[in-house]
């Protein structure tokens, strides 16, 4: 127990630098570590300042490529930003999946010999088709069945049940096992358009990940205001070019009674109603891109389009054939912008102003861009940080810590001398291995991760003080110090790993069914367990050993 | 150093002291268990849904401004506080709180309070221009309804594993002591929390699996004295096998605790508010953990009787890595 060979020295010092390595790049600021900042799109004269300084910084530093350059990773809690749930409604999906059906089905019950019919009423997810000829049944069943498609990974699984409800009845229906696999379809899509929308540039920090087969969390650390980001995520972005009609006594006539066949009436971002043709000239998937520009006319901010090239070309004869009336860009049933077409648009570039901000134009060009969702989007759940709050957490968890330590330490040293010195030292390497684990593994710091490590920091020195009172029994008991202190480490050792494997269950439980915070406290909790296993256990046992050598002492006092 | 000075031997008479502790601790279950059931818990957000925004507190405006925003809501009612920051030099900031809100026909639970807190923070918005939000959480029914059920299921799923464990490390009578500790520790904390009416959250419930994995650490040292003081005492009362155990892990058992609560006070005092309820929930375990792995885990192992013939199980020996 006591002999150190040089392999088993150089393998602990070699754990401890590699520990302390991991852990140095925390106490620096990005800009020395050679890593370029992240640009938050902040525009305010500091953050300005600050990222040009660490810019400045990140290009003149020596800091050697090889050694480690990643920090601990700052829970939401602790450097501030925004944490939302989603739900996705399976039934509203599987609704919006059979009305896109619906056009295909008219399609195929139109095809020659022509199905009579009456007109089919959507309820929800179920379609009642009610046939004019009970003798066609089955060939209009045969149609349906052929138009199926499928869905989820394996393809036996159809979009549509076809049920023959009666002798003139057929029932369209999303079965529940086709909603399920449409949800988890819709699931997969809508983590593509949040991220398109959230992170056009792909540069945010932003995190985006499915929880179960409905829902989505998204983390956006350094956001400060969550309704930013539930305005940009609630709307559906079906993004349209219609053509439009605002003469007065057309609108009149269809607030009275009701808007021609195939017009309906919408209103503009003010309320203002304006008649809009139901046939879009250009859909969302004409869109190529979408940016946000300016008004040559007053400079401020607007949203241009390029419109793919059939787009364009629908668009650009559309406008050439339409001189003179108003077209409508229609966004979620509002009407963003009613330009009069004054000569045909050939290029397929378009501009939408109004009395954007810089920063919602940029959000709308992105939310167009992204395509539409398949379904709403509703938050269950909110919690924001600010990045004040996230501060002031930081600063009061390391005073805590720093608080706790010395404590502890001069409490060790005052209980067991020298040798308690020695537990303090083992102690100390035990706090730089857990920010090098954190830093390695690239594990969440929060703030209830930093009373996990205050409370490992309580603990740790358990294994010792299990350790020192047998070597103080074994010394009593007329041994010499080095047979007491191998007798001590041999006799502890059941004892400890007993005693902290159901710790470690309790911290695994945790980690595995907690969530956000209580996972960070999991993750400190347990990495604070095999580090101080390993501290108590080796470097102490080291340290202890090597003094035994070197003083030779003729009586422990421990 | 001063531990020299600490009794070589101490001989406190815990096993016949036992009947009182049991009495004690029967009370003290009673009363939680009454505590619980009639004061109840006072769930956080995370366990009955709501909303707490909280605020700094915007130049000029009192407690007062913020309750006449608020009452032109609709949001049922509001409670407005003012209070002191997390930090060091901390902000002043208001805190606002409302409960679940009835959503009307058609409208998801969980989403109406969302909407509601989205409404709360416009209209902050056009009141205080340019305030600083320190926080806003607002979690739906349905959301909390399952926060709380896993937060349970954690707890039932860690004291089975234990139970597992210590089986088979030991055997099930030292089992039963255990998790009989575990309880009597986890039910007194609660009634701990619905006495002092703290904020029970999910922070609550980490603190709690986490004196379960303390109280079973000093519990899993006691044991091991006792069994290997049985097997070395064959002819020793049972009663006094176990008095000697616990006596030569006091001076350990003490000190740890010791240090433990040092670390916790000064996340207690120092580590802000946000920290205080989940470290008050720990101290507070910490001193219940160590008395029920001193009398309540040792009294059931000696009532269910101690095995003192039993063969040494296969221990693990010659730890001659590293």
């Amino acid at each position: 127990m006591l002999n150190f060979p040089a392999w088993k020295v150089a393998l602990i010092s070699l754990v401890l630098l590699w520990g302390a390595l991991l852990a140095l790049p925390n106490a620096f600021s990005d800009g020395f570590l050679g890593v370029a900042p992240r640009d938050t799109g902040a525009t305010d004269a500091q953050s300005v300042a600050e990222f040009n300084e660490q810019q400045e910084a990140a290009e003149h530093s020596w800091w050697p490529s090889f050694l480690p350059t990643r920090k601990v990773n700052l829970g939401l809690d602790l450097q501030g930003g925004v944490y939302l749930l989603t739900q996705i409604d399976p039934e509203e999906v599987a609704s919006n999946r059979l009305e896109t059906l619906q056009a295909d089905i008219v399609q195929a019950l139109n095809r020659a010999p022509l199905i009579e019919r009456d007109v089919p009423e959507q309820q929800g997810s179920t379609l009642p088709i009610r046939l004019r000829n009970p003798d066609q049944m089955d060939d209009a069943v045969r149609r349906l069945r052929r138009l199926n498609p499928s869905i989820g990974a394996t393809g036996n699984e159809k979009v549509m049940s076809i049920e023959k409800s009666g002798p003139e009845l057929i029932t369209v229906s999303v079965s529940d096992s086709a909603k399920q696999a449409l949800a988890a379809d819709a699931q997969s899509k809508m983590i593509e358009i949040i991220r398109r929308r959230l992170d056009p540039d792909g540069v945010s920090e932003v995190s985006i990940t499915p929880q179960g087969d409905t829902r989505i969390v998204i983390e956006a650390p350094g956001e400060a205001d969550p309704r930013r980001i539930k305005d940009i995520l609630s709307q559906a972005g079906r993004m349209t070019f219609n053509m439009a009609d605002v003469d007065a006594s057309a609108i009149n006539a269809a607030q009275s009674t009701r808007p021609r066949p195939g017009w309906e009436l919408l209103q503009d971002v003010e309320g203002r109603p304006i008649l809009v043709n139901r046939t879009p000239v250009v859909t969302g998937s004409d869109i190529a891109t979408a940016n946000q520009g300016n008004d040559p006319d007053d400079n401020s901010a607007a949203v241009d389009f390029r419109l793919t090239g059939s787009g364009a070309e629908r668009f650009g004869r559309t406008t050439a054939s339409n001189r003179g009336r108003i077209f409508a860009i229609v966004l979620d049933g509002t009407v963003m912008s009613s330009p009069r077409i004054n000569e045909p648009i050939w290029g397929g570039n378009v501009q939408i102003t109004g009395q954007f901000t810089i920063e919602e134009a940029q959000d709308l060009a992105a939310i167009i861009e992204a395509g539409e969702l398949p379904a709403k989007l509703n938050f269950i759940e909110e919690r924001t940080v600010g990045p004040g709050l996230g501060a002031d957490s930081i600063a009061a968890g390391t005073r805590a810590s720093i608080i706790g330590l010395v404590l502890v330490g001069v409490f060790m040293i005052i209980a067991y001398g020298l040798i308690g010195g020695f537990a303090v030292g083992s102690l100390l390497a035990n706090i730089v291995l857990i920010l090098g684990a954190l830093s390695g593994l690239g594990a969440t710091l929060t703030l209830p991760g930093i009373a996990g490590i205050v409370l490992t920091i309580g603990m740790a020195v358990d294994a010792n003080v299990i350790v020192f009172e047998r070597i103080r029994e074994e010394q009593r008991a007329g041994r010499s110090p080095s047979t007491a202190v191998i007798a001590g480490y041999e006799r502890a050792l059941a004892t400890i790993l007993d005693a902290n494997i159901t710790t470690f269950i309790a911290a695994a439980i945790l980690y595995l069914l907690g969530s956000g915070p209580v996972k960070g406290f999991a993750v400190t909790l347990a990495i604070g367990i095999v580090t101080s296993v390993f501290t108590a256990f080796v470097v102490t046992r080291w340290f202890t050993a090597m003094w035994l050598r070197v003083a030779k002492p003729r009586k422990l006092s421990i | 150093m001063l531990l020299q000075y600490w009794p070589k031997k101490t001989n406190v008479p815990f096993m016949p002291l036992r009947m009182g502790a049991l009495v004690m601790s029967t009370i003290l279950i009673a009363a939680s268990f009454f505590m619980i059931f009639t004061k109840g818990l006072n769930f956080g957000i995370d366990f009955s849904g709501g909303s707490v925004i909280e605020i700094e507190r915007p130049d000029g405006a009192q407690e007062q401004d913020v309750r006449e925003v608020m009452s032109g809501l609709g949001l049922g009612e509001v409670q407005v506080n003012a209070a002191r920051g997390t930090g060091v030099d901390s902000v002043e900031v208001i805190v606002i709180r409302f409960a679940t809100q009835r959503a009307e026909e058609g409208v998801d639970q969980d989403v109406a309070q969302q909407q509601a807190n989205d409404r709360v923070l416009a209209a902050l918005g056009e009141a205080f221009p340019g305030y600083i939000l320190r926080s806003s959480a607002a979690v739906g029914p349905k959301v909390s309804g399952e926060l709380l059920r896993s937060g349970l299921i954690a707890l039932a799923v860690a004291l089975l594993l234990m139970m597992a464990y210590i089986s088979v490390r030991f055997q099930w009578k030292y089992a039963l002591g255990a998790v009989a500790a575990l309880f009597h520790d986890v039910i007194i904390t609660m009634g701990m929390f619905s006495l002092t009416q703290f904020e029970f959250n999910l922070s609550t419930i980490a603190a709690l699996l986490t004196i379960v994995g303390y109280s079973m650490n000093d519990t899993v040292i006691v044991f091991d004295r006792v069994r290997e003081e049985a097997r070395k005492y064959k002819k020793m009362p049972s009663a006094d096998v176990i008095d000697l155990a616990i006596n030569q892990t006091l001076s350990r058992t003490l000190l740890t605790s010791g240090t433990t609560l040092l670390a916790l006070l000064s996340i207690y005092l120092f580590g802000g508010t946000v920290l205080s309820g989940m470290s008050f929930a720990l101290i507070f375990g910490v001193v219940i953990g160590t008395y029920s792995s001193v009398f309540v885990a040792s009294a059931v192992v000696l009532m269910l009787g101690l095995d003192q013939g039993d063969k040494p199980k296969r221990e693990v020996t010659g730890f001659q890595g590293v």
